[in-house]
């Protein structure tokens, strides 16, 4: 078995192709590298700049009193940028990097402008479609995930599409089987050969990437970002695995190899390049999109509502603990309704995306993206486990403002009026703060079935493969 | 040559790759119009519940100076053929005297889950830009190599025929089978368009134009391929150089170039530079506008003026898109008897101050489009060009053009929305309208909406879509001509 994948090898190192991929792969790896370098520090430099500000913000309320932190909250919180960027890009400029937390939104004001009624903050989702003034050609990004979804796959088939029906032709085939070598072993032999012969280009230009990003002092990749890398490595061997497999499986079952060069790049178009994005525009279709002037519609009279319902306690000027807490209830639920009002529409958007998703991953292109964006901590999902981040920040704030409170004896505990609450000062220290995180455990057990399933694929595929070939006829 | 042409015909058309590039493309093209031609139809509903909605509100203004005006840019059928920045960019506008409308101030009416937007979308044009080109390629690869392979070129040699008239015939009778599914599939995407949107002449035009130019740009392609062939020994050595031409070419090469090309210069210097400079027209006009208040003699009274007339004013210039937003709005439902002595002045204050404002915005205009240009279209314009070096990028221009969904007929339509603008201006002077009591308070009769200048759109004509598209069409036909001779004369050349 070993003479035979090292026969491959050699056959292969010396061909064409082997020197095409080779440059392709380089060029490709090192464009990455260079992008990702000028970007990134960018990227991180605004991160930085943005949460400094969303901390002063903090920091001056809650030097101000008690009640502007209440009020007014924290500031907004920004998406941490993955140091992994270069591996996927996971459509990241289509997706918001902050979830914004709304001043107080003003409820009505008196003739001299002053403000009688003002509903303290709230969280809410920007979209970032509306933020993207770019009037350019639409491209993707050169990011791995490009690299080995699209460019790798293609090479995986152009290394086997000849294994079986170019030794066909040339008469090599009856030799080998001459030879007292079971045919499993020239199959695999043949596999290990071709996953080899490619993963030698390919390891060449990843190790160019990383030597030239983890080279330069601008980007710092942890330890946990390079076990994040080595599984994006072996995801890679893995779909590429499938490729050759898929490769094999032709080659064996048709005479000539330009045939079978063709049937497979017919199959690589189909489930490459146009099944994820013709599945997914099938797939939404189903659920019409809710339109904006509908949203408002529905969002009005979920304001009007309350202050109908809480009529009798919000105008009035009374300080008693009846009034106070009716203040308190309106506040309270005016911020709940909203933002159970936003996250129901992200929730409808999502569930939609999720849909979606869930078809195109019969495209094994589409699940290896999938895959690398959730180790490379970018994408959807992402942004989603980021929402979540806030979400449970916030609640964590708030439950530290009852906490704070609820210290002071000389309170009345009633959150969200001023007159109800504690009047001491507060330290900003004392504040928790957002701060965004990602980890590797929670994202490995997640991704577990996409993996099996890619791998499943890579074994139904070898094992026809194998069938094919044990059945075929040598002429 | 009759006979040569037929013969290459026969042996196209009976092959496996034939029946399987055509049931691929029929399958492709079907499948996405069918999707496309239900994306357009929502989009074409949001648009009209856009109108309709955006009818009501301005109705529902009392006063002039309350007035909400927008317009809205209907989705354009032939987005189907190539989507360009069709649903990409704003297709709602506010107009009003203050404000220059600009491509990147408008906003989107009727938002779908911006979440789709992730699955890029698939027009006819992509489908075509991979299928064509793989075919061309699929195609040509063997037409010379392996004839030679095979004997089979010694013996057509042989014959008395010129070298030239066989490639000729080869190209001809290729060009044929290539056409059949192009065509097919294009009758079959018509068949379904027509059934439910209706199309004018004109874009039965624009849609020949985009036919024109995939038949241009498939016959690259093949032109592509027979080179190879012409110039390599073994079919499967020209067959795996065409995957790798094809691969760089449509696959890497468009994604590249955007990460080689450094964004623009220093946008944000640029940015600072022409928002200084809008940013003293604004001054200008406070100051004129506080100049007038003094010599009424209500500018120490100023508040009180304000207070009593609700005088709202914002005078403030967008970070990104420059626009200056210049507004005075009155929000009062009536005038109380003790204050009737303002109105005179009032009156005096809108018909100085509006045509000011007019004025100012228009000012700034002049220094906002250079400004634009440099920000957000020179980026935009040298990737274009970049693309062009790849087929694909001429091929994406030049139907992007036909089918007006590129940035220049995009631009036409804020283009129009300007135009509308000054009409409005001039509708407000003819009738008097900026010193007229109505333009701040309705106590004594409201606005008459009906009288208003209505706002119409039509698309670039057919001769404004050809004269985009034909240099790149052009320029696709002329690397044609180059390919050709080349090939012929490497074949001539060439030993058996």
């Amino acid at each position: 078995m070993w003479h035979i994948t090292k026969r491959e090898i050699y056959d292969n190192l010396n061909s064409l192709r082997f020197a095409l991929t080779t440059v392709l792969l380089l060029a490709l790896m090192v464009t990455n590298a260079v992008r990702h370098l000028r970007e990134h520090p960018k990227r991180v430099q605004r991160y930085q700049d943005a949460v400094t500000e969303s901390l002063n913000r903090l920091t001056d309320r809650a030097d101000d009193s008690f009640f502007t932190l209440v009020h007014h909250g924290p500031g907004n919180f920004y998406k941490k940028p993955s140091p992994l960027h270069f591996c996927a890009e996971g459509g990241e400029p289509l997706l918001s990097d902050m979830v914004e937390v709304e001043e107080p939104d003003v409820f009505a004001t008196d003739s001299e402008d002053n403000v009688l009624l003002e509903v303290p903050w709230s969280l809410s989702y920007p979209d970032a479609s509306l933020q993207n003034k770019s009037v350019g050609p639409n491209v993707s990004q050169v990011d791995w995930a490009f690299i080995i979804g699209y460019v790798l796959s293609l090479l995986a088939l152009l290394f086997t599409f000849d294994a079986f029906s170019g030794e066909r032709e040339r008469g090599t085939l009856r030799l080998i089987l001459a030879n007292s070598v079971p045919r499993h072993t020239v199959l695999i032999g043949k596999f290990l050969g071709a996953l080899l012969s490619i993963t030698i280009p390919f390891i060449l230009a990843v190790l160019v990437n990383l030597l030239l990003i983890s080279t330069a002092n601008t980007v710092h990749l942890t330890t946990e970002a390079w076990g994040r890398l080595g599984i994006i490595f072996c995801l890679a061997l893995l779909y590429t695995s499938l490729f050759l497999a898929l490769g094999l499986l032709v080659s064996t079952r048709v005479q000539r190899s330009t045939v079978s060069l063709m049937v497979l790049l017919l199959m690589w178009v189909t489930f490459v390049v146009f099944m994820p994005s013709t599945l997914a525009s099938i797939a939404s279709s189903f659920s019409p999109a809710v339109s904006f002037d509908e949203v408002w519609k529905q969002r009005n009279p979920v304001q009007e509502d309350l202050s109908d319902k809480y009529e009798e306690w919000i105008w009035s000027d009374a300080l008693d603990d009846r009034t106070l807490r009716g203040k308190s209830d309106f506040y309270t639920e005016n911020v709940e309704r909203s933002e159970r009002w936003r996250e129901g529409r992200l929730r409808y958007q999502s569930a939609q995306m999720h849909r979606a998703r869930a078809i195109t991953r019969i495209s094994p292109a589409t699940l290896l993206q999938h895959l690398i964006e959730a180790f490379a901590g970018t994408g959807f999902e992402r942004y989603l486990q980021f929402v979540e981040n806030t979400q449970r920040y916030a609640r964590q704030f708030r439950e530290f403002i009852v906490d704070t409170d609820r210290g002071d004896p000389e309170s009345r505990h009633i959150i969200g009026v001023r007159e109800g609450m504690s009047q001491k000062p507060i330290s900003p220290a004392a504040v928790p703060r957002f701060e965004d995180t990602f980890d590797l455990s929670k994202d490995f057990n997640n991704r577990a079935m996409e993996i099996l399933l890619l791998a499943l694929f890579v074994v139904v595929l070898l094992s026809a493969a194998y069938l094919a070939f044990v059945r075929a006829e040598v002429f | 040559m009759m006979i040569l042409i037929r013969r290459e015909l026969l042996d196209n058309l009976m092959t496996f790759r034939f029946a399987a590039v055509l049931l691929i493309t029929l399958l492709l093209v079907v499948a996405n119009t069918a999707v496309l031609i239900q994306d357009y139809e929502q989009r074409l509903e949001s648009y009209n519940g856009a109108v309709r909605m955006h009818d009501a509100q301005l109705r529902k203004a009392k006063t002039y100076s309350t007035m909400y005006l927008f317009v809205d840019r209907p989705p354009n059928p032939l987005s189907i053929f190539n989507v360009g920045l069709d649903k990409r960019l704003g297709n709602l506008s506010g107009i009003w005297h203050g404000f220059v409308p600009t491509l990147w101030d408008a906003q989107m009416h009727g938002t779908d889950n911006p979440f789709i937007a992730f699955f890029s979308a698939m027009d006819i044009v992509f489908v075509f830009e991979v299928i064509l080109s793989l075919m061309g390629l699929i195609f040509a690869y063997d037409a010379i190599a392996g004839e030679r392979e095979r004997g089979t070129l010694r013996l057509v040699l042989a014959q008395p025929v010129r070298r030239g008239q066989i490639l000729l015939a080869k190209y001809i009778s290729a060009m044929i089978c290539l056409l059949v599914p192009l065509i097919l599939s294009l009758l079959c995407a018509l068949l379904l368009l027509t059934r439910s949107i209706p199309l004018s002449t004109a874009d039965f035009l624009r849609i020949a134009g985009i036919v024109l130019t995939s038949f241009a740009y498939l016959s690259l392609f093949y032109l592509i391929g027979l080179l190879i062939s012409a110039t390599t020994r073994r079919t499967s050595t020209a067959l795996m150089i065409a995957m790798f031409v094809w691969g760089f070419l449509i696959l890497v090469y468009p994604n590249l170039i955007r990460a080689t090309v450094n964004p623009g210069g220093d946008v944000q210097a640029r940015t600072k530079s022409a928002e200084n400079q809008i940013r003293q027209i604004v001054n200008e006009y406070k100051r004129e506008r506080q100049k007038f208040l003094e010599k009424e003699g209500v500018a120490g009274d100023a508040s009180r003026f304000n207070e009593v007339l609700g005088i709202y004013t914002d005078a403030h210039i967008n970070p990104v898109t420059l626009s200056p937003y210049l507004e005075n709005m009155s929000e009062i439902s009536e005038i109380t008897p003790d204050f009737e002595q303002y109105v005179p002045i009032a009156k005096r204050y809108y018909a100085y101050v509006e045509p000011l404002a007019a004025d100012a915005a228009e000012k700034a205009w002049f220094i906002q489009k250079q400004a634009l240009d440099d920000i957000f279209v020179r980026q935009a314009e040298t990737d274009r060009t970049l693309l062009k070096l790849s087929p694909v990028g001429v091929y994406d221009a030049a139907t992007q053009a036909w089918a007006g969904t590129d940035l220049s007929g995009l631009r036409d339509f804020f283009e129009a929305t300007r135009r509308y603008r000054r009409i409005l201006i001039d509708y407000f002077y003819a009738t008097d309208a900026f010193s007229s009591r109505e333009w701040f308070v309705a106590d004594k009769g409201a606005v008459d909406w009906r009288t208003l200048p209505e706002f119409t759109f039509a698309r670039s004509r057919i001769g404004t879509n050809a004269k985009r598209a034909l240099p790149d069409l052009f320029l696709l036909l002329i690397c044609n001509l180059a390919l050709f001779i080349g090939i012929v004369l490497i074949f001539i050349k060439s030993e058996v």
